[in-house]
C-alpha cells in the first residue's frame, strides 16, 4: 500500500511537472536590476539593515535529503515577513521580518536530491544505473530518519570525494543546474523590493578537503541580466583560487560584482586561514591580493558554531568561546580530531593577526575581512533568535521534541549533540538604504557586523581627534567627516587613534553588559598580540574594576521557566575610547564586540516548553551571554606604497 | 467540436495523466519485493551491496565473518520492516504521515509555482484583498526619550510652553524625527512594544505619552498618520502576483483535496 502510494504521489509530481507551462513573469523594471536611481537613499548609513546570507532551501542537495520541502519562494515570503507552513507542520512567522536575503544553495548537486528523489524509482535503477544512488533514493523515501542518514553519507561521501559520478560531473547536468538557476533568479526578482526587502543572488560553494570545511557563500551585486550570464560554481573539485577567478571573470564579462564569504572556520582543522598556500608552499602577494579583493567579509557566527575566537587561543581573555563546544573537535564530518596547531588556522581573531603578519612579508593583507552573521538554516527558514529556533534542517525542527539532547548528525559519535548547535546569527549592514547595489556595497567596504541573534545596533567610528563632546552635536556626521566607519582604514599619525563608539540594545531584547574593544597587533619583534579591552559598561559606578576586571553583570534567568529580567544591564553603551598601549609604529586592527545580560539559549525553550531533561553539561549551557562583533578598522603603517584593498579594486 | 468544459480543468489533465503514469509505474516496477511475501532473497547482488556498504563505513571490504554480519542484520531489518507493514505501524506514525501528506500536498501545488496569472485575475484578487494591501499607515512623529516614567511625565507640561524641544530628553542613538515610515520600520528602529503603542495614538500638534518602549519611556507629538488606503493596482503589482500565487497553491491543495475527500464518508462519533 505504501509503496503504491508513493508510485501515484510520484506519478503526480511528473504529470504537474508536464501539465506546468512556465513563462516570463512581467516584474517591473526596478526590482530587477542593481536598485540603484531606484529610492532616494539617505545622505550617510542612517541604519543597520539586517539580513541573513545564509540561507537553505529545498534545492540544496543535503537540505532536501534532511527532509525540508519549502523552496526559494517560502524562503522570501518568511524572511520578507509573511507566514509560511513549515515543512513539518506549524504555522512560521517572523515577529521582526529581514530586510535582505541571501539564498545559498549548494553549487554542488543543485537540486540534485529533490530531482532524485521525484524520479522513478526505474529512471533510478536502469537509466542512471548508479547503485549508491539508487540505495540514498530508497533510504530518502523510506522514513525521514533514513533520508537524514542517506545525506548523512552523501556529505561523507563528499567530504573523501568518493560521490558518484552521476552527481559529480557537472557537464552531465548543466541543463537542469540552468533551468534551476533562471527560476531562482527570475523568483528573487519576484521579491525584491527595493526599499523594503533586497533578494541577493548567491550561492554556495562547498570545497572540503578530507572533510575539512573551506566552504564559501557568493553574493552577487547584480540582477539578472548578470547573474544568469554564470552557473553557480562546484566546490568539490575545484579550489579557492579557481572560484576567485571565476568571480573575477563574472566580473570582466558583465561588469558586474560578486564577492565570496568564508564560513565555518571552526571545522575547517586549521586550514581556512593558512600561513601558506593551500599546497604548503609560502603564501604569494598575488594570491594574498586575489582573497582580500574578493573576501572582504567572513561569516564569523552561525548554527554551526561560532569562530570568532576561542580559550585556546585567548586564555586571557575570559569571554572567548562563545559557542565552541562540540565544533572544537574536528573537522566537518569529525573524520580527523583538530590538533593543537590547528586551532590558529581555525579562528577570525587569529586570522586578523595572521593578516597583519602576512602584510609585513607580503605588502598586501589577504586576511583584512569585516563579519557578519548568519543562520546557514536548511529549513527554507532563516530564524535566528533564541525562543524561535527552528531548527539546523528539517530533521531536527521543532516537531522532534528532543532535538536538543539526542546526538545529530556530522560526527555524531565523537560527541556532537543537538545542543551544540547554536540558534543562529544575523548580518548587519550600515546602508544608505536597502537595495542590491547598497546592501552588496556595505559589504565590500565591511561597513557590517555580525550579532549572534539579538539585533543590536552598533556603531564605531575611528579617528584621531575625537572626544566625548561630540556626543552632543551630531556625531555621526563628525564619525564620517573625520574619521572611518567600521570596515575602514587609518592611517598612523604618531598619536593614539581613538574611537567613538555606541551599542544600543535591541529594542525588543535583553540589555547591555559591556563593550569591549579587541586589538591585535604585531610587535617590534614581529610577533602577533591580543588584547581584551573593557571600554564601557553597565552601572559603571557600582562596577569597579578591580584587579583588571570588571565584575560580573549577573544573572536573571529563571532556569524553570526560560525567562529573564532587564532589572540589570544598560540600554545603550557609548564611550570615546583611546589605545591606551599605542605604539607608533606598529600595524594593529580594532574590533568591537558588544555583550548583553545573560539569557536563555534555545535549549532551555526547548526544555521548557517540551518539558525534556538537559544534561548537566547542557543545562551548564543552556544560558548565555549573546554578542556583536563588528568589523575591524586597522591601523596601517605610514609611508608605504598603498597596498591594494578592497575598495580599490575596481 | 466543442469540447466540454471539464476537459480543460488542469485538475482533470492531473488526474489522468497521473493515473497513466501510475499504471505505467505499476507495471515497470513489478520486480520490486512485495510486502506481502514471506520470501527474503538475499542474492549476490544485494550481498555485493551490503559488501558495500560496510567499505563505504569502513574503508575496507568486510571479512566473510563482517558479512555474514551484515547479511544476519540485513534480513533482521527486513523481517521487522515486512512485519511492521503488516501491522501498520506505519500506518499510526504521525511521521510518517505528516511525510505522505506533504507530498500529496506538493503535488498539488506544483503547477500553481510555474503558473502565469492574466491582468483580470491579478486586478480581481487585488480588488478582493484591499484591506490587506491597505497601507498600515505610514507614520511622521517626533519623539523624546526618557530613562525613566517619571521623568518623562515631569517634563510633559513643558514642552508646550518652549520652542526647544530637541533639548528635551535623556541622550541615545534614536532619531528625534522620522518622516513617512512604515509600521515596520518604526518597529525595526524602536521596538515591537513602542509600535504598538504608537498605533493607538490620534494624530495631532501635541506631544503626547509617555509610551513605554524596550529602552524606557517616550513622549511622542505624533504629526501625521497615512490614510490607510490602499496603493494603485499598477504600483503593487508584484506584490499582489506573489500573494495570488501563494494563495493559489492553498486553493489548489484544497481543491485537490476536495475532490478526493468526496469519495469518503466520515463518521465522527457525537
Amino acid at each position: 500500500m505504501n509503496r503504491a502510494i508513493r508510485r501515484l504521489t510520484l506519478a503526480s509530481v511528473l504529470a504537474v511537472a508536464l501539465a506546468a507551462c512556465g513563462g516570463e513573469a512581467d516584474v517591473p523594471e526596478e526590482q530587477t536590476g542593481t536598485g540603484e536611481g531606484t529610492i532616494t537613499l539617505s545622505e550617510f548609513p542612517d541604519r543597520p539593515y539586517w539580513g541573513d546570507t545564509h540561507l537553505h532551501t529545498d534545492n540544496s542537495i543535503d537540505a532536501f535529503g534532511f527532509g525540508v520541502r519549502l523552496g526559494p519562494e517560502a524562503a522570501l515570503r518568511f524572511a520578507s515577513g509573511e507566514e509560511v507552513e513549515a515543512t513539518t507542520g506549524g504555522k512560521a512567522k517572523l515577529a521582526r521580518p529581514l530586510d535582505f536575503l541571501v539564498i545559498a544553495d549548494h553549487s554542488d548537486g543543485l537540486g540534485a536530491t529533490r530531482r532524485l528523489y521525484d524520479a522513478p524509482r526505474w529512471y533510478v535503477k536502469w537509466v542512471i544505473g548508479d547503485d549508491t544512488m539508487l540505495r540514498w533514493y530508497d533510504m530518502m523515501h523510506e522514513s525521514p530518519e533514513q533520508s537524514v542518514r542517506a545525506v548523512a553519507e552523501l556529505v561523507t561521501a563528499a567530504a573523501n570525494n568518493e560521490l558518484p559520478a552521476a552527481l559529480r560531473d557537472q557537464s552531465n547536468r548543466e541543463e537542469t543546474t540552468r533551468d534551476i538557476w533562471a527560476t531562482h533568479l527570475s523568483i528573487l526578482d519576484r521579491y525584491n523590493k527595493p526599499g523594503k526587502f533586497t533578494a541577493l543572488a548567491g550561492f554556495e560553494w562547498t570545497l572540503m578537503p578530507d572533510g575539512n570545511n573551506l566552504h564559501r557563500v557568493v553574493m552577487f551585486r547584480d540582477g539578472r541580466d548578470k547573474t544568469e550570464t554564470v552557473l553557480p560554481f562546484p566546490g568539490l573539485s575545484t579550489t579557492a583560487e579557481q572560484l576567485w577567478d571565476y568571480l573575477a571573470a563574472y566580473e570582466q564579462n558583465t561588469g558586474g560584482r560578486a564577492l565570496a564569504i568564508p564560513h565555518n572556520s571552526n571545522v575547517s582543522n586549521g586550514l581556512m586561514f593558512e600561513m601558506t598556500m593551500p599546497d604548503g608552499s609560502p603564501m604569494t602577494a598575488e594570491y594574498a591580493m586575489k582573497r582580500a579583493a574578493y573576501e572582504p567579509v567572513v561569516e564569523a557566527t552561525q548554527i554551526k558554531g561560532d569562530s570568532e575566537s576561542h580559550p585556546f587561543l585567548s586564555p586571557n581573555d575570559e569571554m572567548a568561546g562563545f559557542g565552541v563546544k562540540g565544533w572544537e573537535l574536528g573537522n566537518l564530518p569529525l573524520t580527523a580530531p583538530m590538533k593543537d596547531d590547528m586551532f590558529a588556522g581555525s579562528y577570525v581573531r587569529e586570522a586578523l593577526k595572521r593578516g597583519l603578519s602576512l602584510e609585513q612579508q607580503l605588502g598586501v593583507n589577504p586576511y583584512a575581512f569585516g563579519m557578519v552573521g548568519s543562520t546557514d538554516s536548511h529549513t527554507s527558514l532563516a530564524t535566528s533568535d533564541e525562543d524561535n529556533f527552528w531548527g539546523k534542517h528539517t530533521g531536527n525542527e521543532p516537531a522532534y521534541k528532543d532535538r536538543a539532547v539526542v546526538p545529530q548528525n556530522l560526527g555524531t559519535s565523537q560527541g556532537r549533540f543537538g545542543w551544540h548547535y547554536l540558534a543562529g546569527g544575523y548580518a548587519a549592514a550600515w546602508a544608505r538604504g536597502n537595495t542590491r547595489a547598497e546592501i552588496f556595497d556595505a559589504f565590500a567596504r565591511r561597513e557590517v557586523y555580525a550579532t549572534t541573534g539579538p539585533r543590536m545596533s552598533v556603531r564605531v567610528f575611528g579617528g584621531f581627534d575625537f572626544d566625548a563632546q561630540d556626543w552632543d552635536g551630531d556625531w555621526v556626521r563628525k564619525g564620517y567627516a573625520s574619521g572611518v566607519p567600521m570596515g575602514g582604514e587609518l592611517t598612523d599619525k604618531g598619536t593614539a587613534p581613538r574611537f567613538m563608539i555606541s551599542a544600543l540594545k535591541d529594542p525588543d531584547g535583553a540589555n547591555l553588559d559591556r563593550v569591549q574593544v579587541v586589538k591585535g597587533w604585531l610587535d617590534a619583534s614581529g610577533q602577533t598580540q591580543e588584547r581584551v579591552y573593557d571600554a564601557v559598561w553597565s552601572d559603571m559606578a557600582t562596577r569597579v574594576r578591580s584587579g583588571g576586571k570588571v565584575p560580573a553583570v549577573g544573572d536573571t534567568v529563571n532556569r524553570k521557566n526560560a525567562t529573564f529580567t532587564n532589572t540589570i544591564g544598560a540600554t545603550e553603551l557609548r564611550t570615546v575610547w583611546t589605545d591606551p598601549d599605542y605604539t607608533p609604529g606598529q600595524r594593529a586592527f580594532y574590533y568591537v564586540r558588544v555583550i548583553e545580560i545573560p539569557t536563555p539559549r534555545w535549549t532551555l525553550f526547548d526544555a521548557v516548553r517540551f518539558g525534556i531533561t538537559l544534561s548537566k553539561e547542557a543545562m551548564d549551557d543552556a544560558v548565555a551571554q549573546e554578542r556583536a562583533y563588528t568589523s575591524p578598522i586597522w591601523l596601517k603603517l605610514a609611508k608605504r606604497p598603498a597596498a591594494p584593498t578592497v575598495m580599490e579594486r575596481k | 467540436m466543442r469540447l466540454p468544459g471539464w476537459t480543460r480543468e488542469p485538475l482533470v489533465h492531473f488526474l489522468v495523466a497521473g493515473f497513466a503514469l501510475f499504471a505505467l509505474l505499476t507495471w515497470s516496477s513489478s520486480g520490486e519485493v512485495d510486502p506481502a511475501s514471506r520470501v527474503i532473497s538475499v542474492d549476490h547482488a544485494q550481498q555485493a551491496e551490503l559488501a558495500l556498504q560496510f567499505q563505504r563505513m569502513m574503508g575496507r571490504a568486510p571479512t566473510d565473518a563482517e558479512l555474514a554480519t551484515a547479511i544476519d542484520r540485513f534480513v533482521r531489518d527486513e523481517v521487522l520492516y515486512r512485519e511492521a507493514l503488516r501491522l501498520g505501524l506505519d500506518q499510526g506514525d504521525a511521521v510518517v504521515r505528516r511525510r505522505l501528506v506533504t507530498k500529496m500536498d506538493l503535488s498539488a501545488s506544483a503547477a500553481a509555482e510555474a503558473a502565469e496569472p492574466d491582468e483580470a485575475v491579478l486586478r480581481a484578487f487585488y480588488e478582493t484583498h484591499r484591506a490587506r494591501y491597505a497601507d498600515a499607515g505610514a507614520v511622521s512623529f517626533d519623539q523624546l526619550y526618557f530613562a525613566s516614567e517619571s521623568a518623562a511625565r515631569a517634563a510633559l507640561p513643558g514642552l508646550a510652553a518652549t520652542g526647544d524641544w530637541q533639548r528635551a530628553g535623556d541622550p541615545i542613538s534614536l532619531p528625534q524625527s522620522l518622516e513617512q515610515v512604515s509600521q515596520q520600520e518604526v518597529q525595526t528602529r524602536l521596538g515591537e512594544v513602542f509600535a504598538a503603542g504608537l498605533d493607538r495614538l490620534q494624530p495631532g500638534t501635541t506631544w503626547q505619552g509617555p509610551l513605554r518602549s524596550g529602552f524606557g519611556w517616550h513622549l511622542v507629538r505624533l504629526r501625521a498618520r497615512g490614510s490607510g488606503a490602499a496603493p494603485a493596482f499598477e504600483t503593487i503589482r508584484q506584490q499582489v502576483e506573489n500573494d495570488w500565487r501563494s494563495a493559489e497553491i492553498a486553493a489548489r491543495k484544497e481543491r485537490a483535496f476536495t475532490v478526493l475527500r468526496e469519495a469518503y464518508r466520515v463518521e465522527i462519533a457525537q
